[in-house]
């Protein structure tokens, strides 16, 4: 099934006032692909995030998930829509006066009405898959930064969804914790067949996850090229890429 | 949603039931695999499931199976799962928990050991809890003594903006509430004298009341809201965003800092506030006593005059001195023991107003004694 594309941008442009951050940015993912956006800082990354997953609406274009259009749904329509996506934030987003488990619960009482049993059960699967089982009662402030990471993974994976975004993940973690959540990211993603969208900045993390990777740039006000990693770390014939992908600093 | 559609089939042979569910074994369908529907007996003996009719499914179907599959263990009834494809295979092989691992947080020893434990722990808690203030009330004092040999070593770029915040920003209501004390005591005095035919006195129940007591227990109190829990809340958030953190390791005193400024700023306007609101609070008794009672203006004035002493007003303000620090110091104290994250900050901020305005009654109780004792 190459083309069943899950989500697709189309002339996607954003303006804030007299700046515009994006201008007629285009790009497909694939069902079932990590998908990682990279660029330098401030060239619209966020704010593409914030695009696709329907927190702002795009002053031109639309977002397409599995065909319906994320811009123009209704209230009803695009919420329901939301609902196929889990999100994990870049300070993770925990309610920290709730424990693990409870963060995990809201999520999943937030679109299901399970009994007791059936929601701690699944609380339990959940925090086991990223390996938290035993830290249900802790409070965020309790456990670790990366374990934090992690349980908000458990509470974006909470619902099954169809769509995982991921905004710098790996920000804050030291390399061995990082490539642990790498790990992760790649197992959920082969054994559930969830489509995952990851931004980051992290070189070493780009190499070993992505299926694909959509570079932006500033100067463009959106996209320089899109490719599989390996082609984009030997693309000497565009010099921002080849020098973001192999750490040239920038002159001026 | 309105009708239920139980998509579970059980078909009964003797003492087994074959269960087959049939169609999205997903959580938001959850309603339609209800257990309670499980046709069990006495006599089951063996339980087989059966999932080959089902199309589509997510975690919900593992939590599904492990309530099957308890149910049975608690019932003592033989389970076995049948029909399970490779696909779905590989999913409950990568979601289902492996090893049973009790959580670790678990409870050891009989109910009333762990009753005394408990109670043994809180009674901890509050020792280091006292411990902690007193060390930290000590600093705070020697803190504040040493500004007279070495008064630069407080930042007072902060305290005139303290100052205006919890001393002039706190006049309006202050005033208010003061008037309306003196206003609502000449009144149920009033009412009282007037059966004796002591209409005069009230001039001297009104003065000492106010003065003594409501002018700056009333005060406090306003304070406590206003500046007390401000602190608290301010210097918390600071704590949890690392602000004090990079401030110490500045090499600046977080007393010095932040404590400090806080608390001479409240300690030295409480008095004034007291001296304006007692103005007011007598001129509200005034107006009950000229609208109720044979009083005039003149003679109003003239009574305060001989029964107020100076006794009466001084000990009224140094009782708000005394006010003042305990609001200040309980405030920025609290504010330092956030923990963690924004709901500890509100937390604190509710039990720095609690703890002044207990402190304050009770050590207005204290100086009610010493001020009879020496006789002011
Ligand atoms: N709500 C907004 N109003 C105005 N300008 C905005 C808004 N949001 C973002 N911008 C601008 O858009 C540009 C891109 O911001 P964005 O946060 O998307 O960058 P980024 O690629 O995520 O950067 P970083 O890697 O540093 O997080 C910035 O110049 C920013 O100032
Ligand atoms: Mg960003």
């Amino acid at each position: 099934m190459e083309d069943d594309f899950i989500i697709e941008a189309q002339n996607i442009t954003v303006r804030y006032g007299e700046l515009t951050v994006l201008e007629d940015v285009n790009f497909k993912i694939r069902r079932g692909e990590i998908f990682v956006i990279v660029g330098g800082s401030g060239c619209g990354k966020s704010t593409l995030l914030r695009q696709l997953i329907g927190l702002e609406v795009p002053t031109e274009g639309q977002i397409l998930i599995e065909g319906e259009n994320l811009s123009e749904a209704s209230q009803d329509d695009s919420s329901s829509i939301m609902k196929k996506f889990g999100i994990l934030f870049q300070s993770n987003g925990l309610f920290a006066s709730m424990t693990i488990g409870e963060n995990v619960k809201l999520a999943l009482d937030s679109n299901t009405s399970l009994d007791e049993e059936t929601a701690d059960r699944i609380i339990d699967i959940k925090l086991n898959s990223v390996g938290l089982i035993n830290y249900k009662n802790f409070y965020p402030s309790e456990i670790s930064g990366g374990m934090q990471k992690r349980a908000a993974l458990a509470r974006a994976m909470a619902l099954d969804p169809d769509i995982l975004f991921f905004d710098e993940p790996s920000s804050g973690l030291d390399p061995l914790t990082a490539s642990a959540l790498d790990k992760l990211i790649i197992e959920l993603n082969a054994g559930l067949n969830t489509t995952m969208v990851i931004i980051t900045h992290d070189l070493a993390s780009i190499l070993t996850i992505s299926h694909r990777v959509l570079m932006l740039d500033k100067s463009v006000k959106g996209v320089i090229t899109e490719g599989k990693p390996e082609e984009l770390l030997n693309m000497k014939e565009n010099e921002l890429v080849y020098n973001f992908f192999n750490r040239i600093p920038m002159e001026g | 949603m309105s009708k239920k559609i139980v998509q579970i089939d059980y078909v009964n042979e003797g003492d087994s039931i074959a269960m087959k569910p049939s169609g999205e074994l997903v959580m938001t369908n959850a309603d339609n695999y209800d257990l309670k529907q499980m046709p069990i007996t006495k006599d089951t003996k063996s339980i087989t499931l059966d999932m080959e009719n089902v199309e589509r499914y997510d975690t919900f179907m593992l939590a599904f199976i492990y309530r099957v599959e308890t149910m049975c263990k608690e019932k003592e009834i033989k389970f076995e799962m049948i029909g399970v494809n490779t696909d779905m295979q590989s999913y409950l092989d990568l979601l289902m928990p492996k090893d049973e691992a009790e959580p670790e947080k678990e409870e050891k020893g009989s109910k009333f050991v762990l009753k005394v434990e408990n109670l043994g722990n809180k009674i901890k808690t509050n020792l280091t809890d006292i411990h902690g203030f007193v060390e930290y009330f000590g600093i705070l004092t020697t803190k504040m003594l040493k500004l007279f040999v070495k008064p630069l070593s407080m930042r007072w770029e902060d305290f005139p903006s303290q100052m205006f915040r919890s001393g002039v920003m706190a006049l309006p209501i202050t005033i208010l509430i003061v008037f309306l004390i003196g206003l609502i005591t000449g009144y149920q005095g009033a009412t009282q004298l007037k059966r004796f035919g002591a209409d005069m006195f009230i001039a001297d129940l009104i003065g000492i009341s106010i003065t003594r007591e409501l002018s700056p227990l009333m005060v406090a109190i306003l304070v406590a809201g206003r500046s007390g829990s401000a602190f608290a809340a301010e210097i918390g958030s600071m704590k949890v965003t690392d602000e004090i953190n990079a401030m110490t390791s500045m090499g600046y005193d977080k007393y010095e800092f932040l404590v400090l400024p806080r608390v001479l700023a409240v300690v030295l306007s409480m008095p004034f506030i007291v001296m304006i609101c007692n103005v007011v609070g007598l001129f509200g008794g005034l107006i009950a006593a000229i609208s109720t009672l044979d009083v005039t203006v003149i003679s109003y004035i003239n009574r305060l005059e001989m029964s107020l002493t100076y006794g009466d007003i001084a000990s009224g303000l140094i009782k708000s001195l005394f006010f003042g620090f305990v609001i200040a110091a309980i405030g920025c104290y609290k504010g330092l023991k956030v923990e963690g994250g924004a709901d500890s900050v509100g937390r604190m901020t509710t039990s720095s107003v609690v703890a002044s305005v207990f402190m304050i009654i009770l050590s207005d109780a204290i100086f009610t004694f010493i001020f009879q004792a020496i006789g002011i």
